[in-house]
């Protein structure tokens, strides 16, 4: 049963580190993850989704130099810089995943009940 | 819960990065046919340098036909980064040779695509690629005779003159010379 944070936003995903939220009003997403909230257009979020995705991990636990440590995306559509080490970029990778397989079997028990009636 | 991601777009992710794949091998393709223009050229291939030209406007319009179909879509049409054209042919066979494994390449894209619409039922976009399939019947249709002309005609002597200058009549009447 999805829960209604307030009128607006829907969950969609949530782990422990953070989640995806559904505004209905503003027909985008928010994600929140690291005590902040970003809200995305649906097009610029799965554009995230394909950032998060592509970040080597392997690359930066076999680099020893300092700057491997962390991975920084700036997407221009939202105003957040992501800072990311290694731990964050497996928490939200597996937020964003979540959420992506969450809104992908949406649309699919959609088509299907639309095919009922 | 409002299905955000069907509002956005018509194509499912795996069709959009098929279409987009088809635009760069379309963007590669006219690329290729103007190169091959510029070697005719400066061979002294005058005929076959305007027929390759022509080609490779036909590509590139193919090109921008699926780019905005799939911007139409709601998806994200790519403009495709495009590397490794060769500048150099060995001969002048050789450009039409390689002419016909090109559009032979790009049929063989179309039919995996094709397969793929079915398979994922969006209808829409099977539709949509039946105006290319048609349209490779007529380029390979047309790389094939072009092709033949070495082997009717011969590169010995004024051969090579001759055949350049039937390369432009070569076209595809989609068999009504037949009726």
């Amino acid at each position: 049963m999805q829960k209604k944070l307030s009128s607006q936003l829907i969950e969609v995903y949530k782990t422990q580190h953070g989640g995806v939220y559904q505004c209905n009003t503003k027909n985008a997403f928010c994600l929140e993850f690291g005590n902040s909230r970003s809200f995305f257009k649906i097009s610029d979020f799965l554009n995230f989704i394909k950032k998060i995705n592509g970040i080597d991990i392997a690359e930066m636990a076999k680099n020893t130099s300092r700057h491997a440590d962390i991975a920084i995306v700036m997407p221009h559509y939202t105003e957040r810089c992501f800072v990311l080490t290694i731990t964050d970029v497996i928490n939200l990778r597996e937020i964003v995943n979540g959420a992506k397989f969450m809104l992908q079997l949406n649309s699919i028990l959609r088509e299907c009940m639309t095919t009922l009636v | 819960m409002k299905d955000l991601l069907r509002l956005r777009t018509s194509l499912s992710e795996e069709i959009e990065a098929l279409l987009n794949e088809q635009i760069k091998t379309e963007a590669y393709s006219s690329a290729v046919y103007l190169s091959m223009a510029s070697w005719c050229n400066r061979n002294g291939f005058d005929n076959s340098a305007s027929y390759l030209e022509k080609q490779s406007y036909e590509e590139r319009e193919h090109m921008m036909k699926l780019f905005r179909f799939v911007n139409d879509m709601g998806g994200h049409a790519i403009s495709p980064e495009i590397t490794n054209i060769p500048q150099e042919f060995e001969s002048f066979r050789s450009v039409f040779e390689i002419a016909l494994q090109q559009e032979i390449s790009v049929t063989a894209q179309f039919n995996r695509m094709a397969d793929r619409c079915f398979k994922a039922k969006d209808f829409m976009t099977f539709q949509f690629i039946q105006w290319f399939l048609k349209e490779q019947i007529e380029e390979e249709y047309v790389a094939r005779r072009v092709l033949e002309l070495f082997d009717v005609i011969g590169e010995e002597g004024t051969g090579r003159w001759e055949i350049d200058k039937h390369i432009p009549k070569v076209h595809y009447d989609g068999g009504e010379s037949a009726k």
